[in-house]
């Protein structure tokens, strides 16, 4: 699969609420073959600056026919805090797409997709791409609704759509596991679940769909440097215990029983 | 030397020789951070680089270690792989048909925890079809000397050259650790005991803690300390070895544009390693050899070991600037 490093064009960068960013830049190659669950490394440094020294990793929110990507992002230390400074206009490095995406499984007629705060930000690509073949199940939750502004990119794209949040404040108050355990005793038929979040809830979604036979895909996060496989450095054990997962490279979706949920992060 | 304009006419030749080995120019990627090539295919142009270390080879595969296995510190990356890699049955099976087709040097990184296995790779790789040149990571731990790094003394370093060396026939280059006292000892026992080269420096022992969970930021704890931190204390070392050493020295540490490596060239180094840059970005390498080439036409020099300084150099006392700054009182540097 090609994958680019380019100079983008930023078109916009919006605070959508405290500490939470949509950042669309120009970058017409990696728009063209970037599937869902895709990520990209962005370099956050301004010019000939060593620090920060490497580039952060987004996932690919949004993209658009004419060449756009967006990523949906959080300011959690130095990095994205001074993405976050770029403006319009400005040419940010951009190396993607990368990695491997979610797998469409044909014979799963039913699709649930849970995500966890910003967690969602790999999911709506795949939610458009599943929302064209079959039923599509969506169920979010955060702490409260301030972490979870674009919502509304989700809620429109299925009636199946719920959200819960910790403090009420949006959805039913609760966890994304609540609606899990809901939706898991209304459906009947073959199913797939698609989840992205913090661990313990990628851990608790994942136990779930073991106890009901239903697979399970997960998109992971580790600390990286490369991005496309280079440095080793972006390691997850493995249930097997031979060895580690490479989440730039073999992720960062995986299928959730190769995955070693015990490790404790 | 190097202000002499417009006496030679013919353009830079940036070719060099690393003991028998001959490459297109001086310039090379570090072991661990190209991973084995082909991950970098249509990000970077192999070929026009002048050799390729890939990731260290042992004789049977290793996992590595628990993650978090980096760490960003400032200018820099602490990392601890833990010398992760496929073992050199499936490298010579998986990854060096790809590699064949590379128009450039292909050079293999080796590493082993007894001098047994370190001779044992090198003889798997004496044959090897497109290998043309080993270098030897002695940074790592000697099982039998209860886990002292070969690298840390300079009598194992050199019973490592000299079992590498009976074993094959490729020309040997020897990677250097800096975690040492004084580097030139372990450089002089390893050129003494036949290597072929030396290049340097490995990375810097170090150690990061992350105060908001009160653990060392790494699961190692300790990793090695790579990137534009170390380019100092690489450069200081890299001068001290090529006066106290014969063979050829090969300048590795926080090289990331032409510069860096002018400066290494400068040191005396005959040809250099680009590692972290690759990381932060993929082409960096690329630019490399063309931006050494500009300042060799630009100042009229002809072939890279034109570019070392002159050792007196160092003895020269400091001028100081002959004209006033204004408002600063003239003070020694
Ligand atoms: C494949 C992949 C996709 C990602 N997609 C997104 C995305 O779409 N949107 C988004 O906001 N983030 C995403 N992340 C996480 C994002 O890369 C990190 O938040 C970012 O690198 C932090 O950089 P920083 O310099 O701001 O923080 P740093 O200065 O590096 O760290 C500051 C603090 O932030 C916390 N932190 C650091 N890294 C992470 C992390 N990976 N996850 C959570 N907390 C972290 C740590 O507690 C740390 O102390 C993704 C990560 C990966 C691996
Ligand atoms: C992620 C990573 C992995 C590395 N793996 C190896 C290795 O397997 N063998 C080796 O000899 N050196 C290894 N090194 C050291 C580099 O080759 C190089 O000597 C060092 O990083 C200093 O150069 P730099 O500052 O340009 O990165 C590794 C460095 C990094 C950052
Ligand atoms: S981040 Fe470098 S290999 Fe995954």
């Amino acid at each position: 699969m090609p994958k680019f490093d380019t100079p983008a064009r930023i078109v916009e960068q919006t605070q959508l609420t405290h500490g939470i960013f949509l950042l669309t830049v120009k970058a017409t190659a990696i728009q063209d073959s970037a599937n869902p669950g895709q990520f990209c490394m962005l370099e956050v440094k301004y010019n000939n600056s060593r620090d920060p020294l490497l580039r952060r990793p987004l996932s690919i929110y949004k993209t658009r026919a004419n060449g756009q990507i967006s990523f949906l992002y959080k300011e959690v230390g130095k990095g994205t805090r001074l993405l976050s400074k770029r403006r319009p206009g400005e040419i940010v490095r951009v190396l993607g797409p990368l990695g491997q995406g979610f797998r469409l499984i044909d014979d799963r007629p039913q699709c649930i997709l849970v995500g966890g705060g910003l967690g969602i930000a790999p999911l709506l690509l795949l939610a458009e791409r599943i929302k064209q073949s079959g039923k599509l199940i969506i169920l979010i939750g955060a702490g409260n609704a301030s972490e979870i502004p674009t919502i509304e990119d989700f809620s429109g794209l299925t009636r199946y759509f719920h959200v819960a949040t910790e403090d009420g404040s949006l959805g039913q108050r609760g966890m994304v596991t609540d609606l899990l355990a809901q939706t898991l005793q209304e459906i009947t038929g073959m199913a797939q679940i698609y989840t992205c979040g913090p661990w313990p809830m990628m851990k608790a979604v994942y136990h779930m769909a073991r106890r009901k036979n239903i697979p399970c895909q997960v998109s992971l996060e580790a600390t990286m440097a490369c991005g496309i496989g280079l440095c080793l450095g972006c390691a997850v054990p493995r249930s097997d215990s031979h060895g580690f997962l490479h989440v730039c490279q073999e992720g960062p979706v995986f299928d959730a029983d190769q995955v070693h949920w015990e490790y404790n992060q | 030397m190097i202000h002499q304009k417009n006496q030679i006419t013919k353009s830079p030749d940036l070719s060099i020789n690393i003991g028998p080995l001959r490459l297109k120019n001086p310039v090379l990627l570090a072991s661990g951070t190209c991973g084995y090539g082909a991950e970098l295919d249509g990000l970077l142009d192999l070929d026009l680089l002048g050799g390729i270390i890939v990731k260290g080879i042992s004789i049977r595969p290793r996992p590595g270690n628990p993650p978090p296995r980096l760490v960003e510190t400032p200018c820099g990356l602490l990392n601890s792989i833990g010398l992760e890699n496929v073992g050199i049955e499936s490298f010579l099976r998986d990854k060096l048909p790809w590699l064949r087709n590379v128009k450039t040097s292909l050079i293999v990184n080796i590493l082993g925890n007894s001098v047994e296995e370190y001779s044992e790779i090198a003889k798997k790789l004496d044959g090897a079809e497109g290998v043309k040149a080993i270098e030897v990571n002695i940074s790592c731990p000697n099982v039998k000397a209860g886990g002292i790094a070969f690298g840390t003394d300079p009598e194992a370093a050199a019973n490592v050259t000299r079992a590498v060396k009976k074993t094959t026939g490729l020309p040997v280059i020897i990677k250097l650790t800096p975690n040492v006292t004084d580097i030139t000892k372990v450089a002089r026992k390893v050129a003494s005991a036949g290597a072929d080269a030396i290049s340097l420096i490995n990375t810097l022992l170090g150690m990061a803690i992350d105060i908001k969970s009160r653990r060392p930021a790494l699961a190692n704890v300790f990793g090695g300390l790579s990137g534009p931190a170390i380019k100092p204390i690489a450069l200081r070392m890299v001068w001290q070895v090529v006066r106290a050493v014969d063979i050829p020295v090969i300048g590795i540490g926080g090289i990331s544009t032409p510069d860096d490596a002018l400066e290494f060239l400068m040191a005396g180094a005959k040809a250099v390693e680009i590692g972290t840059a690759t990381l932060v970005r993929p082409g960096t390498a690329e630019d490399v050899p063309a931006g050494i080439r500009y300042y060799m036409e630009a100042n009229s020099i002809q072939n890279v070991e034109d570019l070392r300084l002159p050792d007196q150099q160092t003895l020269n006392p400091v001028r100081y600037p002959s004209f006033p700054i204004e408002g600063l009182p003239m003070q020694p540097l």
